[in-house]
């Protein structure tokens, strides 16, 4: 009976230990949702801007329909704990000022029709900018994982 | 024209103007460009090569640079976090600085 006692005391320090590293490295955990949903939104953007050769207009329904989930994913990302720069990221891509996502679609918007040759330039470039937002997405995971192997070992 | 030359020279100037308009942050500055450039260089040939011959038009280049430098601003903010980022700050004189250089070396070569 102590012997179990002692376990289940041990068990919570474990989990006290676990969740003060979590808090100190200071970033969110990896959620396959935002993973998920990120890739979802690069292809969407993609499949859009490929359009970007055709007037603006032709196009404004799912050009809204894109930004509708732009906005859902943001307003869950900023709810998180210690989310601030997935949160800053997914800001500037959705910046109109910024020439990211947002800026390049009021571009499309100004221009009515885009160049073929700048249209490749910045699809690579949109393309590249939501492949930081994954990649650091997958670096919490690794982040999470390195924490729980420095618990295990200083437990040891 | 050599696009080797041109890069060459934009780094000169930019370090050349970062010295003398830029003194209190010049260290950072500098080592905001080296990265920049650094990262860019294949883009920012391939740019000068489509907006010499006319392929891209100024307004194009330019939002292209631009694009570039956020993604700059992003890829620091993933790395260093958000209390690192100072980039973005002369992120338009930066952007200036390059489109009148560029232009300039450019133009007499056309």
């Amino acid at each position: 009976m102590k012997h179990l006692k002692l376990k289940q005391l041990l068990f919570f320090i474990a989990i006290s230990f676990a969740i003060s590293s979590c808090n100190s490295t200071r970033t969110a955990l990896f959620d396959q949702y935002s993973y998920e949903k990120t890739i979802e939104l690069k292809v969407e953007t993609n499949q859009l801007m490929s359009k970007a050769t055709t007037p603006y207009s032709a196009n404004k329904e799912e050009i809204e329909k894109l930004f509708l989930n732009l906005e859902k994913l943001i307003e869950y990302e900023k709810n998180k704990p210690n989310n601030e720069i997935t949160f800053e990221m997914l800001k500037m891509l959705n910046d109109k000022d910024k020439n990211l996502l947002a800026g390049f679609f009021k571009h499309w918007e100004t221009k009515g029709i885009e160049s073929k040759l700048f249209l490749e330039e910045s699809k690579k470039q949109i393309s590249e900018a939501f492949d930081l937002l994954i990649q650091y997405e997958i670096k919490k995971d690794k982040q999470s994982k390195e924490a729980l192997l420095d618990l295990i070992n200083l437990n040891k | 024209m050599d696009k080797d030359k041109v890069i060459e020279n934009l780094k000169k100037e930019l370090k050349a103007i970062i010295a003398n308009n830029y003194k209190d942050i010049k260290p950072q500055l500098e080592k905001d460009l080296t990265v920049f450039f650094q990262t860019s260089k294949e883009k920012l040939e391939r740019w000068i090569v489509l907006f010499s011959s006319g392929d891209l038009t100024e307004e194009e280049f330019e939002w292209l640079l631009k694009s570039q430098l956020d993604l700059t601003v992003l890829k620091a903010l993933q790395t260093a976090g958000i209390s690192k980022i100072k980039l973005n700050t002369i992120k338009n004189n930066i952007i200036k600085m390059i489109i009148q250089i560029i232009t300039n070396l450019i133009i007499p070569a056309v």
